[in-house]
């Protein structure tokens, strides 16, 4: 499982590729505690290589939410899959989200 | 040209001294009304403050200089603002402002009480109080939101200039005094109202009389307050021992008028008929899984989604309820045909 981190024009976007079961969560988790500390702006979580999520990653995204929230920023989740489109609507997370593409 | 005599000299020069404390004191005073408004739960409209500049100070010495003995006879050296949204709570303000400085009452007034019963105008409070910690003094003044519009509207016409204006333009600007003055109490008013009938949908939510509480925001905040799907919820989270995440849920009242409920009595009766559907669609969707956490939409979600199947609504009417829920997506039409998928194997739909 790996993140990329980037910065474009003050916009934050981590592009996520493979899977984020629970021990790639706990390797990635670090990255994500970066990501909520950028968390007033604009975060964009580009899943367009994310092959599979779990309660885990699900959580990662909802402390990101949350941390955004908090800070008057604003999480986007961009290009997921199908798969992945099913486990948010199955487990009531995807109107939590602003989803694009 | 201002000219001044030696006597407004002295308290021109006094004021130049005092200037640096004079700005230091407003902040003090604008946090210190800020904090007590917070305190006591008054939001206000406005909240501005201006220290009085040394041109117009000169200009008043100039016009009545012999009146002031030192510049503590000036009463406005700091000057501040509360406005607020309605006049209900300029009696609440000035309570406050009372209870954070010595007020000097005989240089306060409550222009409120000088107005004849015959004539509009603007009615505004003024608090002449001490700066503390300073022989000097400051004035706050309270107004309500339209009372400021007033008030800066009319300052604009130059009406107290001193250039002579026709009566009928005095008529006029006491006409909208007026209108502004009903305005005020309309708003007043609706606010006393709103807040009954809030109480009202509140008893009525807590005595059970569904039916008799049409569906609108107010009346659907409340009727979440009492966690009409939680009993569902936790059905769907005891499938993997799932943990609910709560989150907001009054996306779901245009939903549910989408689905002509026009009581809460409606979407009360659908929670009772549909709940056992709801559930079947979760340990259809999420029994092979191991996701041990979910939404409290999940509820509300899948209920709607068995609703919308049961009655025939088809993959359209699944589209408009991801729309209405996700926003519109053209994922969500593949959402309707995973759904319409699944539907053939759900109990429920073959009964």
């Amino acid at each position: 499982m790996n993140v990329n981190i980037e910065k474009e024009n003050g916009v934050t976007i981590a592009r996520l590729e493979g899977r984020m079961d629970t021990p790639a969560c706990l390797e990635i988790a670090p990255m994500f505690e970066s990501l909520e500390a950028e968390a007033s702006g604009v975060v964009i979580l580009d899943c367009k290589d994310l092959a599979y999520i779990s309660s885990s990653g699900l959580r990662l995204f909802l402390s990101l939410r949350k941390a955004a929230a908090g800070k008057g920023g604003d999480v986007i989740i961009k290009n997921i899959s199908n798969e992945i489109r099913q486990i948010f609507v199955m487990t009531g997370f995807l109107n939590l989200f602003k989803i694009e593409g | 040209m201002v000219v001044l005599d030696a006597h407004s000299q002295m308290i021109l020069e006094e004021y130049r001294e005092n200037l640096p404390l004079f700005r230091e004191a407003e902040g003090k005073i604008v946090e210190s009304i800020k904090a007590q408004l917070n305190e006591a739960g008054i939001l206000v409209a406005g909240l501005e403050s201006r220290i009085k500049s040394e041109d117009s100070l000169a200009g008043k010495l100039e016009l009545k200089g012999h009146k002031y003995k030192s510049l503590a006879d000036i009463t406005d050296i700091i000057g501040v603002r509360v406005i607020t949204f309605y006049s209900a709570d300029l009696g609440k303000v000035a309570s406050a402002i009372d209870r954070l400085f010595e007020v000097d009452w005989e240089n306060s007034v409550d222009k409120r009480k000088l107005l004849n019963l015959d004539s509009f105008g603007y009615m505004s409070l003024h608090y002449v109080c001490r700066i503390p910690g300073l022989p000097y003094k400051a004035e706050v003044q309270m107004r309500t939101l339209l009372q400021h519009a007033w008030a800066n509207l009319n300052h604009d016409t130059g009406y107290k200039s001193g250039v002579e204006v026709p009566k009928e333009y005095i008529r006029s600007l006491n006409r909208l005094a007026g209108l502004l003055e009903l305005a005020d109490e309309e708003f007043g008013r609706i606010r006393s109202e709103l807040a009954d009938y809030r109480r009202r949908v509140q008893a009525l939510v807590a005595s059970g009389n569904l039916d008799d509480v049409p569906l609108d925001g107010e009346t659907f905040r409340s009727y979440l307050n009492v966690g009409p799907f939680d009993r569902l919820n936790k059905r769907i989270a005891s499938i993997n021992q799932a943990e609910i995440q709560e989150v907001p849920l009054m996306p779901f009242l245009q939903v549910f008028k989408g689905l002509r409920c026009n009581t809460l009595g409606d979407v009360a009766r659908l929670v009772k008929e549909y709940s056992e559907h709801a559930y079947q669609i979760a340990c259809y969707q999420m029994g092979l899984t191991d996701l041990d956490i979910i939404s409290s939409s999940i509820g509300p979600q899948n209920l709607c989604i068995a609703i919308l199947l049961k009655n025939g609504a088809g993959k359209h009417g699944l589209r408009y309820l991801f729309d209405a829920l996700n926003g519109e997506s053209e994922g969500n039409d593949m959402l309707a045909d995973m759904i319409i998928e699944q539907a053939k194997d759900l109990p429920f739909m073959n009964q």
